[in-house]
């Protein structure tokens, strides 16, 4: 699962109000190498919610320095551009789980996949 | 007629004697008018002995012994289920004996009850029909007066020309004298002192164990060895042997058997039942896909009557002795069924040499014996692989399990999906996945129209043949099956597992959403619509989202689908070659089911009740007949054996030509208008287009406004 999947995934159990984002625990963490689309980046970023972001980063110990706040004209921000490159489509979890931050139901992942099915009830 | 009888009849009556007439008197009218016995009162050499009979509980040698009083008997004749005999002395005088002397006589029955036995003359004994053969006075029965011709012209004529209704199988007229083929009964099989041993072996103790076992059975009580016997399927646990096998005391048996050649491998399941005198078992087939072919049923403590039955009607009784071992085989053990009916006593023949064999006709050597309680052993061999044997009509491998209903309630959708739609792409994944590479072509066009940075969900994405389509838009896609899924993320997708009814994306978090091939997957009008409204929510107001589903008309403008065009005429498509259509591809054309018309539509009974159709099996590349359907797949390939897959492959139904594993995919296919139609009643929906593609109802639709969950369900009731 890549970084940029998990901020848009959230929880889904029923009654959960603040299910966004999903805490993650992993166990197993990859790093590959993709090849380089500035203006992919510069068009994903705006569709981001930074901050959750900024938090996954922290959780799987891959911060480097990314800003808090989106700086302005980062789209002409080549290093910072390769650096939200990196952790949003190079870092990859592969084991561990993603937890609800209300409920604390975790679901999940498997060999990249997360499971986010509920059981009937949930 | 004669001096000697007058005399007797001069004899003066005793009341008593006055109230033996009587019922003498009575009992001859009885027997005239309900059995057409005919008596007389003249003194022959027979008599018939009223309340002397099998039927109402007397034994023939507690009769015999009574009736060796009058002189010497030289036949008897105790018709079953009859409450009389008839006996034919040696001589005229001996048998008058027999008449004035135990008339009226007292006889201990079976059940501890006495019966009082009456006599009356009868001109002769027909052992066949055990009925006098001379005709009231002045009766001539004058045969073959019409020829066929005739009867039927007078049938006619009267209006009663017979039919199939009226043909009937008298199956207990028909004698057949011979056991079931493969059907084997070995006497003497072990000693009284092994009997013994095998008893204490499986041990009758009562415990809380056997509690439980008896609450669930009514009747016999019952114990396993080997693999639990599940009551609720018919079936084996094959995955849960039990912790001890068989007892060693039956060993040595099992090895007779074995080097006797009545089996070729040991058996590994053993169930042990009680019956006791009025316990039985309902007539069955011990199921095909459970244990291998020969079954032996050893009898112990008590011998039984067992009834075997063929599906076209024939039936034979056959005695089980004590310490016998009943071998099954072949027919016997995989189509007749065998049962034995709850009752204390059983009829059986009197056989010189043992007590084994079957039932016969022959009225003049039966008997009535009475129940003990009896121990079966029954020793089978589990069976790992689909049955494949010579009687698919009782084969539970071999033939489709019925077909289920269409759901109504939620749960039964949620079942029904379940087995027919989860658990089977679980199954197929990888074969699946090979048969779905090129991309719709409007699918495509769709993907390559959005503007770049836009964020895709591919809900019911299967091994995401279309994440990768357009690579300036950020794919995501999620599927049901994690089999599938797992094909995304070894192609490079991102993906997760999730349910279309509940996808965990945040709301208006997407610009466009596809789903290509899915909703005709849920089994309920509500639950298809609940698809629509998840997709529309994963929205951001003016996205767009682009739905395919099978189209019932598989012709449009006069043009067959691909599906429909490339049918296969018994040669299979293999999955090694290129196949060049997309979904709706599916391989070999199977067996049509000819009750489809008839139950397509719901029925109600007498008492308003409805009854949901049924969910029937498509034959592939033909044309839809109904709404709701199982299309089979054959699987080919055994690739997903590592995939972890939960149903046990030999339950599967196996196609006969092939002995490929055959699933069943549940679809509710569309008719034209249906899909628009769900769609204008999901809030905050615009249709942009609407067509036909290659055997596929199609919409595109934007997202015109935001709306709560409130909204939709308020649209939908409008």
């Amino acid at each position: 699962m890549k970084l940029l999947t998990h901020n848009m995934l959230t929880s889904h159990v029923k009654g959960v109000v603040k299910g966004y984002p999903l805490v993650i625990k992993a166990t197993e963490v990859k790093v590959n190498e993709l090849e380089f689309n500035a203006q992919f980046v510069s068009r994903m970023i705006p569709k981001l919610e930074w901050s959750a972001l900024i938090q996954a980063a922290e959780w799987l110990g891959q911060s480097q320095d990314l800003p808090s706040t989106l700086i302005p004209n980062y789209e002409k921000d080549e290093d910072f551009l390769r650096k939200v490159h990196r952790i949003l489509l190079e870092v990859e979890v592969i084991e561990g789980c993603l937890q609800c931050p209300e409920s604390g139901r975790e679901f999940p992942i498997s060999k990249g996949v997360p499971n986010m099915l509920l059981d009937e009830g949930e | 007629m004669e001096s000697s009888m007058d005399r007797l009849k001069c004899v003066r009556r005793s009341k008593e004697e006055k109230k033996l007439l009587r019922r003498q008197i009575k009992i001859s009218h009885t027997l005239l008018k309900h059995e057409g016995i005919n008596t007389v009162s003249h003194p022959t050499k027979h008599l018939v002995v009223s309340n002397g009979g099998l039927g109402n509980g007397v034994s023939r040698e507690s009769l015999l012994e009574v009736l060796k009083e009058g002189g010497t008997v030289e036949s008897l004749l105790t018709p079953p289920a009859k409450p009389y005999a008839f006996v034919t002395y040696s001589s005229i005088e001996a048998c008058q004996n027999a008449y004035t002397f135990l008339n009226g006589r007292a006889l201990q029955c079976q059940e501890e009850q006495s019966v009082t036995i009456y006599f009356s003359y009868v001109e002769k004994v027909d052992s066949d029909r055990s009925v006098p053969c001379a005709l009231p006075p002045g009766l001539l029965v004058l045969e073959d007066v019409v020829s066929p011709e005739e009867e039927l012209q007078l049938l006619h004529a009267v209006d009663w020309t017979p039919h199939t209704d009226d043909v009937t199988v008298d199956s207990d007229r028909s004698v057949p004298c011979a056991l079931p083929p493969g059907l084997l009964v070995l006497e003497d099989v072990v000693s009284p002192e092994e009997e013994l041993q095998l008893l204490h072996a499986v041990d009758w103790t009562p415990h809380t164990d056997d509690v439980t076992v008896q609450k669930a059975l009514k009747h016999r009580r019952v114990k396993h060895y080997g693999y639990e016997f599940r009551y609720d399927n018919n079936n084996v646990d094959k995955d849960k042997p039990l912790p001890d096998g068989l007892p060693a005391e039956c060993d040595a048996l099992l090895q007779r058997c074995l080097a006797d050649g009545h089996i070729s491998v040991l058996p590994d399941q053993l169930t042990v039942n009680q019956y006791q005198s009025g316990q039985g078992i309902p007539p069955h087939v011990d199921t095909h896909s459970a244990f291998e072919d020969t079954i032996l049923s050893l009898s112990l403590s008590a011998k039984t009557v067992m009834d075997f039955k063929h599906p076209d009607g024939r039936s034979v009784a056959v005695v089980l002795p004590e310490r016998s071992l009943l071998v099954m085989k072949g027919e016997s053990r995989y189509l007749w069924t065998h049962g034995i009916t709850p009752r204390k006593f059983d009829v059986v023949p009197v056989l010189e040499a043992g007590g084994s064999g079957v039932m016969t006709s022959d009225l003049s050597n039966l008997t009535l014996s009475r129940r003990g309680t009896r121990i079966s052993l029954t020793f089978r061999k589990i069976r790992h692989t689909p049955c494949s044997c010579a009687y698919p009509s009782a084969c539970d491998s071999q033939r489709l399990p019925p077909p289920p209903t269409v759901p109504v309630a939620e749960g039964d959708a949620c079942r029904l999906e379940s087995q027919y739609v989860h658990q089977v792409y679980e199954e197929i994944s990888s074969h699946f996945s090979s048969t779905r590479h090129s991309p719709w072509p409007q699918v495509r066009d769709f993907l390559l129209s959005l503007p770049p940075g836009s964020v895709l969900a591919d809900i019911g994405c299967g091994n995401g043949k279309y994440l990768g389509i357009n690579p300036e838009v950020m794919s995501v896609g999620c599927d049901r099956s994690a089999n599938l899924v797992q094909i995304c993320i070894e192609r490079g997708h991102e993906g997760f597992v999730s349910d279309a009814l509940s996808v965990p994306l945040r709301s208006g978090s997407c610009d466009a959403c596809i789903s290509i091939a899915v909703i005709h997957h849920f089994s309920t009008q509500e639950r298809r619509q609940a698809a629509v409204r998840e997709l529309i929510r994963l929205l951001k107001v003016g996205g767009r989202a682009l739905i395919y589903v099978w189209a019932m008309e598989q012709e449009y403008n006069n043009q067959k689908s691909k599906y429909l065009k490339e049918r296969t005429t018994g040669t299979s498509m293999e999955n090694g070659k290129e196949l060049k259509t997309e979904e709706n591809k599916t391989n070999q054309p199977e067996k049509h089911d000819r009750k489809m018309s008839s139950d397509i539509k719901c029925t109600e009974d007498g008492f308003g009740n409805v009854t949901q159709p049924r969910i029937h099996v498509h034959t592939n590349r033909t044309a839809f007949l109904s709404q709701d359907l199982l299309v089979p797949w054959h699987l080919k390939g055994n690739a997903d054996k590592n995939k972890g897959a939960t149903s046990s492959s030999t339950d599967v139904p196996v196609d006969k030509t092939s002995q490929s594993p055959v699933f069943h995919r549940y679809y509710h296919v569309f008719q034209q208008g249906e899909l628009e139609e769900m769609c204008f009643s999901v809030a905050g929906v615009k249709v942009l287009r609407r067509y036909h593609d290659q055997g596929n109802w199609c919409v595109e639709l934007e997202k015109t406004h935001y709306t709560s969950s409130k909204d939709d369900i308020a649209q939908e009731k409008v």
